[in-house]
């Protein structure tokens, strides 16, 4: 499909950024390029890429989710608390079930409403953040140490090498890409995207096809909930705080157009990856933090010029 | 005046400009010039380079060839703002207004009086009040009324009003009636005499060749990035002007398609909602039933109700014989009706995408199965739409937006017809489309009738609805207020019915 050998081509500058930095960060930390860092790389990017994929569909169709970041608190600590008292299965039925109920709140009031995305989703992430820290007062939950299925989502390695949060990283972007890229729903977000009245006129339902983009995004923060509280060993209520601004970044960093119609799942993979090199290298390199937020800022702020001028042209 | 004549120095003065954009030749050779007090019209069907040309005037673009002068000097116009220094001044087609704020903060918007760096809004009133007074402009209403509050001509003066007080000494106006109504179309042509009279040159683009030939006393035509000639219009009928743009005879102008009407397609029967006031019509198959009436009347309204964009109150719609209710136009399109919008670019195309987006997009059923789609399929339906239409275009998957006017509008038409729809709405199809482009759809439209499809044709172009349609359907405020066969009807008849109260 066009949008998607568009999406190639436009990826290259990012893809040549990213071989650049990891370069430039190979001078400064040797082992930068040794495969157990690499793999741990990945793992750490992996959270933060399930999320974007997700919020790559609701800017793509216009919208915003600021409620990432709450929702994966909130699923990680009902999953946890569902799994102590319930065991495994329903407790990651119970996290699915939270995220699913926050993404139709969300996309039932962007859809039936005239309420702004960005106003709706930052109320809906107040809540969410607020129900998650009813449970347990407030206070982490550990994952009992006999969780092995759930401790292993965040930290296990198939076949002794291949983490599998990273695993889940790749599966989620084939599902989310097959969707945007080869499916009708996929040309039918486009279509929204790009021109609502024109969608609207074509005979798209457009509040159906909403209301499933803020549930597949809330799903995939979901998702990501369960691998961080994996990885964490426990669920944290206060978690997950700005990863909602981690994602949009890796999405607007990959090409997806903020006004809508423009983008793909494949960018915004790749704009994960610039910005978790940024993260581990700068980290790994020593430099002082406060430093490494300016760094990022700026590397947004150029990638995200660089593309609008190129795609002016 | 006699601006043909040795006139003095030229107000503007165009030699051989040229420009290019990548491969593309926008402007070959273009000579022109304005003299001041005189209206010059600029004549083209699109592509022909009026936009590149006036962008040029107005420092949007910069030419790689020829030589502008403004007053006999020399200049170079790199932006915007060296425009407004050699007062010239670009009316685009879409307005321009903040309409949040008010005429007077509008007319002086960027220049705004201030008293110790804050806005002086006293001062602002008077000015603005005064400036409206003397250029005998009362229509604008009062300067403190919100611009958003106007009608769309009041919003023109403002334009006018704005563009003057920085002592504009060119205007350009591009297409500036296109939504504008016949009454407010003459009160416009009134300012634009005295401005003349004052000593203003304005530069005007128009599709509607009875206002050139009512207005202009010179006209310029482009063809393919050439200016052709210049004559004064005086001496030029229509015919003549269309033969000299087109370069060729458009042998009969709106020539109607034979009449062979089949079955009733489609029954509406006392439709109402809010701003339909009971409404009943019959169209057949193989008919174009023409809705003719003034900007506002309400036909938008009544298309929208149709193709399920809107409630209904009461009525009945009956497609084939068969009763029908629809809740989205999902239902409508299921029905076989289909809605080419008169907003091409607000609602007809996504304007973020490719032609061959657009063109697949209402049969992605066809072309994608669950998750395998089949491009040659796809590929195949664009390919059909692109020939049958006559879609000029280099790759389907250039964008959208680099299509011209015309072709922008085959590709709304043409994106229907790989199952064609036993109805089709066509809202305002030939707006902001020049005469080629226009003789091409009206050949489309003859093509689907003789297929036997059913059309609703609304427009509000006079010629083209009484000339296109089998019957017209008169409509005024939400109602048909007559239904004649359009041969039995004179357009001053017409025009009477329109505009009773």
């Amino acid at each position: 499909m066009t949008s998607a050998f568009k999406s190639i081509r436009s990826g290259l500058p990012l893809l040549l950024a990213i071989a650049v930095l990891m370069g430039l960060f190979r001078i400064w930390v040797p082992q930068f390029l040794g495969a157990e860092n690499l793999l741990d790389l990945a793992q750490q990017i992996s959270v933060n890429a399930i999320l974007a994929y997700g919020m790559t569909l609701v800017i793509l169709i216009g919208g915003i989710d600021l409620s990432v970041g709450a929702v994966v608190a909130l699923v990680g600590t009902v999953t946890v608390a569902g799994l102590a008292h319930h065991g495994v299965a329903l407790g990651i039925c119970a996290g699915f079930a939270m995220a699913t109920l926050f993404g139709i709140i969300n996309g039932v009031c962007a859809a039936g409403t005239r309420m702004p995305p960005f106003i709706i989703t930052l109320a809906t992430m107040l809540v969410a953040r607020g129900v998650a820290l009813r449970f347990n007062d407030g206070r982490p939950l550990a994952v009992p140490d006999a969780e092995r299925f759930f401790l292993g989502l965040g930290n296990a390695r198939l076949f002794g090498f291949l983490p599998v949060p990273v695993l889940l990283m790749l599966a989620a972007f084939t599902v989310t890409a097959v969707l945007l890229h080869r499916t009708r729903w996929g040309q039918h977000l486009y279509a929204i995207g790009g021109n609502r009245e024109a969608a609207r006129f074509t005979g798209i339902p457009l509040a159906r096809n909403e209301v499933l983009v803020y549930v597949l995004c809330a799903l995939l923060a979901g998702l990501a909930g369960m691998i961080h509280a994996s990885q964490l060993y426990s669920a944290e209520p206060a978690a997950g705080q700005g990863f909602e601004l981690n994602a949009i970044a890796a999405v607007v960093v990959g090409g997806t157009s903020f006004t809508g119609g423009i983008g793909s799942v494949r960018g915004t993979l790749i704009g994960a990856i610039v910005i978790g090199v940024l993260d581990k290298g700068l980290n790994q390199a020593g430099v002082h933090f406060s430093l490494q937020y300016i760094v990022k800022g700026l590397v947004i702020l150029a990638a995200v010029y660089l593309d609008v001028r190129r795609r002016k042209q | 005046m006699n601006p043909g004549s040795q006139a003095p120095t030229p107000l503007l003065e165009l030699r051989g400009l040229g420009k290019r954009f990548g491969a593309v030749t926008a402007l070959a050779e273009v000579n022109f010039e304005l003299q001041a007090g005189e209206i010059h019209a600029l004549l083209g069907e699109n592509g022909a380079g009026k936009s590149t040309l006036i962008k040029i005037l107005g420092g949007l673009h910069r030419p790689d060839a020829g030589v502008i002068r403004v007053a006999g000097q020399v200049v170079a116009i790199p932006d915007v703002a060296a425009a407004d220094r050699l007062g010239i001044r670009l009316l685009h087609q879409e307005l321009s207004l903040a309409p949040n704020l008010s005429v007077a903060e509008n007319i002086f918007l960027g220049r705004e009086p201030a008293r110790f760096g804050f806005l002086d809004r006293g001062r602002l009133q008077i000015q603005a009040q005064a400036l409206v007074t003397e250029l005998g402009l009362p229509e604008i209403g009062p300067v403190a009324a919100r611009v958003a509050d106007l009608s769309v001509a009041q919003q023109q003066l403002v334009e006018i009003a704005r563009a003057l007080s920085a002592r504009a000494r060119i205007l350009i106006l591009d297409e500036p009636t296109a939504s504008l109504s016949a009454a407010e179309t003459s009160a416009l042509f009134v300012k634009l005499r005295g401005l003349c009279r004052q000593g203003v040159g304005i530069i005007y683009i128009s599709h509607r060749l009875e206002e050139i030939q009512q207005l202009a006393h010179r006209v310029t035509v482009l063809r393919d990035g050439r200016s052709i000639g210049t004559q004064i219009s005086a001496e030029l009928d229509q015919a003549a002007l269309i033969h000299w743009m087109v370069g060729r005879d458009l042998a009969a102008h709106y020539p109607r398609p034979p009449w062979h009407p089949g079955a009733v397609a489609l029954q509406v029967r006392n439709l109402r909602n809010a701003q339909v006031h009971d409404v009943s019509f019959d169209l057949h198959a193989g008919e174009i039933l023409g809705f003719a009436g003034l900007v506002g009347a309400g036909r938008t309204e009544l298309a929208r109700a149709l193709f399920g964009l809107d409630p209904l109150h009461a009525g009945e719609i009956r497609v084939g014989g068969l009763s029908v209710h629809f809740r989205c136009p999902g239902d409508a399109l299921a029905a076989g009706i289909a809605f080419v919008p008169e907003d091409r670019k607000g609602a007809g195309l996504v304007m973020t995408a490719s032609v061959a987006f657009n063109l697949a997009l209402p049969w992605v059923r066809e072309w994608i199965r669950g998750c395998v789609p089949n491009l040659r399929r796809r590929s195949q339906i664009v390919s059909r739409a692109v020939q049958n239409f006559g879609i000029k275009i280099s790759d389907p998957e250039q964008a959208i937006g680099s299509l011209s006017g015309g072709n922008q509008q085959k590709v709304v038409v043409g994106k229907w017809m790989e199952h064609p729809p036993r109805i089709l709405i066509l809202d305002e199809p030939t707006r902001g489309v020049d005469v080629g482009a226009r003789e091409e759809m009206f050949a489309i439209l003859h093509r689907l009738v003789a297929q036997g499809m059913a059309i609703v044709l609304i427009s509000s172009d006079l010629p083209e609805v009484m000339n296109l349609s089998h019957r017209l359907a008169l409509y005024r405020s939400g109602r048909i207020v007559r239904e004649v066969a359009a041969q039995d009807i004179t357009p001053e008849a017409v025009m009477a019915e329109l505009t009773r109260n």
